[in-house]
């Protein structure tokens, strides 16, 4: 009998759990089951099942640019901001430096200013450099982003590398260029790599940055806001299940790529 | 430092067992293109310092501070973008014009409405899950156990928010789904209310909430637990006293993220809300792409919601008294 007690709260946050999951998963298979549904309107039940929408978002051109787009901006932003956030980081840990907690607040600003503020600063601050709307002013919104987060993994990394090894291979003759190239990124890799997948989603999931700094070429989030605010089918069903597909083997694998660099 | 000519320097191969990567680097050090330039600046402390300090401060100042800075120059000012014949003088007419009207002044309200429940909403909600993963779990299927709750987080945003549409509207699952079972004859309009607003805004944040629960309840020793227990404190009483106090850090810093999320959000309001869920965010949006010479009144209002939702989250900081941590 008491053993029933005891485990009552158990019971209740075991179904708790499994509540969530099925909260957090239920829309997205709404979702994605909508898809295949064949009829032009978006409405349960689903009737006729067909596999006609994919055929017709892979012929899609517009599609098929904004992803290209998207990647492109997505492949840009994550270059950027690794080195840049890498870089804050090494400045950050290093040594003989004063103000390491004002430059850590500065570089994670971005990160704690709300989405819509940071892009209509960045859209004010691309007006006063003369920078016109479009690919470049996107990247950079992208980058101002996503540098906090490159910065926080890197430098959580950074803390548990033993200060000798860079001792080592100074000692060696390395100076401290080839120190860094040759100790200390390697030693970061596994959470700069963490930190690149971060940054491809950030960027490709990024909305609001991307409104108002973009011109007239959609990324993917904008071309399906478009086709939601413009009445919806389920076209939008089969390409966001594209997307998520996508997107989530990315993140599956990058969870996979850490858990194993962890693990050896 | 061995950086003479004669010498073959650094990573030069000594034996054959050095791998080829290493006679690579050599090369590149050894060039006198990389002695002239990096090799040079390495060898004094301001070289190095430059090297070290130079782009990351100049990156930081320019566009971590600078738009925050170009928006609160064109805050004051009296017209921007400048036309030619027109005089931009320094003015406070656009935070005063903020106060004059409730047309503006009932959107920021509402945000904040809107932004609180759904932070206590996602914290009501998350904080089992949070807990039944930190604790109950065994520890080797933890990971797996907050594998299966991030899944849904690498679908975007706007995905996120769109198949909320598919469970709320009208012919959605869930009023077809009730109209199956004969509750009800007419579909309950959900979609497009406040309702499936804050629906939708817990649906896409409480991701930020999760995790820093989860961080801050598995670092409290389940010893503690135990011992309560042994001293008899039934399960109410070992949430209240140990559990609730010490994970107060992670419920601070989730709150914080989700708080400052939930106050600049922007497309979910415009995909879920109504007519009578127009939030700040969209009110400032007005200033941007409407007339062109709003910006110094959208940049203005930006700037009163970024400091009311920086001075709320402070507040609450201070009020629940999250354990100061230092950032580094």
């Amino acid at each position: 009998m008491r053993n029933m007690f005891a485990d009552a709260p158990r019971a209740s946050l075991t179904a708790a759990y499994w509540a969530f999951i099925l909260y957090l998963l239920l829309p997205l298979t709404l979702m994605m089951a909508m898809s295949f549904k064949g009829a032009n309107y978006i409405a349960f039940p689903i009737g006729e099942w067909t596999f006609d929408w994919y055929v017709q978002v892979m012929q899609d051109k517009q599609f098929l640019d904004a992803c290209l787009y998207s990647i492109m901006i997505a492949a840009a932003t994550t270059v950027a901001a690794t080195t840049l956030g890498t870089w804050i980081a090494m400045l950050i840990v290093a040594e003989g430096i004063r103000g390491q907690v004002v430059i850590f607040a500065i570089a994670c600003l971005p990160a704690v200013v709300p989405g819509m503020i940071s892009a209509i600063s960045l859209r004010i601050f691309i007006s006063t450099i003369d920078m016109p709307t479009g690919t470049m002013a996107i990247i950079l919104g992208h980058t101002v982003h996503a540098v906090p987060f490159v910065v926080v993994m890197a430098l959580t990394r950074l803390r548990t590398m033993p200060g000798n090894l860079v001792d080592a291979a100074r000692d060696l003759g390395a100076d401290s260029v080839v120190a860094f190239f040759r100790v200390t990124l390697p030693y970061l890799w596994p959470a700069l790599f963490g930190g690149m997948i971060f940054c491809v989603l950030l960027s490709i999931d990024d909305f609001v940055r991307t409104f108002f700094l973009g011109g007239y070429r959609p990324t993917l989030p904008m071309l399906i806001f478009a086709k939601v605010q413009g009445g919806m089918s389920p076209e939008i069903n089969a390409m966001a299940t594209l997307v998520l597909v996508v997107t989530a083997a990315v993140g599956l694998y990058a969870e996979y790529m850490t858990r194993r660099a962890r693990t050896r | 430092m061995v950086t003479s000519n004669t010498t073959a320097g650094y990573g030069a191969p000594r034996d054959a067992a050095v791998p080829r990567y290493s006679t690579r680097i050599a090369k590149i050090v050894n060039s006198s293109l990389y002695r002239h330039t990096l090799g040079a600046a390495v060898e004094s402390r301001w070289g190095r310092l430059i090297l070290l300090a130079g782009v990351p401060l100049v990156w930081l100042i320019a566009l971590h501070i600078g738009p925050i800075y170009q928006m609160l120059k064109i805050s004051l000012l009296s017209h921007y973008p400048v036309q030619p014949g027109v005089d931009s003088q320094f003015t406070l007419a656009n935070y005063r014009l903020f106060f004059s009207e409730s047309l503006y002044f009932s959107p920021l309200i509402k945000s904040f409405i809107f932004a609180t429940v759904a932070t206590a909403s996602t914290l009501i909600v998350v904080y089992p899950v949070a807990y039944y993963v930190a604790k109950v779990v065994r520890p080797e299927g933890r990971s797996k156990a907050l594998l299966l709750l991030l899944v849904p987080f690498w679908a975007g945003e706007l995905i996120r928010t769109f198949s909320v549409i598919m469970l709320l509207a009208n012919r959605g699952a869930v009023n077809v789904l009730l109209r199956e079972i004969g509750l009800i004859d007419r579909p309950i309009p959900m979609l497009y209310t406040s309702f499936s607003l804050g629906f939708g805004l817990v649906y896409l944040i409480c991701l930020y909430m999760l995790l820093p629960l989860y961080s801050a309840i598995e670092k409290i020793p389940t010893q503690y637990l135990d011992a309560a227990a042994d001293l008899g404190a039934g399960p109410f009483t070992r949430f209240r006293k140990i559990i609730l106090p010490l994970s107060k850090d992670g419920i601070v810093s989730g709150c914080c993220l989700v708080f400052l999320t939930c106050i600049g959000v922007f497309a979910t309001p415009m995909m879920l809300g109504g007519p009578n869920t127009v939030l700040f965010p969209e009110t400032i949006s007005g200033f941007f792409h409407g007339a062109s010479d709003k910006w110094p009144v959208g940049a203005a209002f930006a700037l009163i919601m970024l400091v009311t939702a920086l001075i709320a989250a402070g507040i609450f900081m201070r009020l629940v008294g999250g354990r100061k941590r230092s950032a580094i």
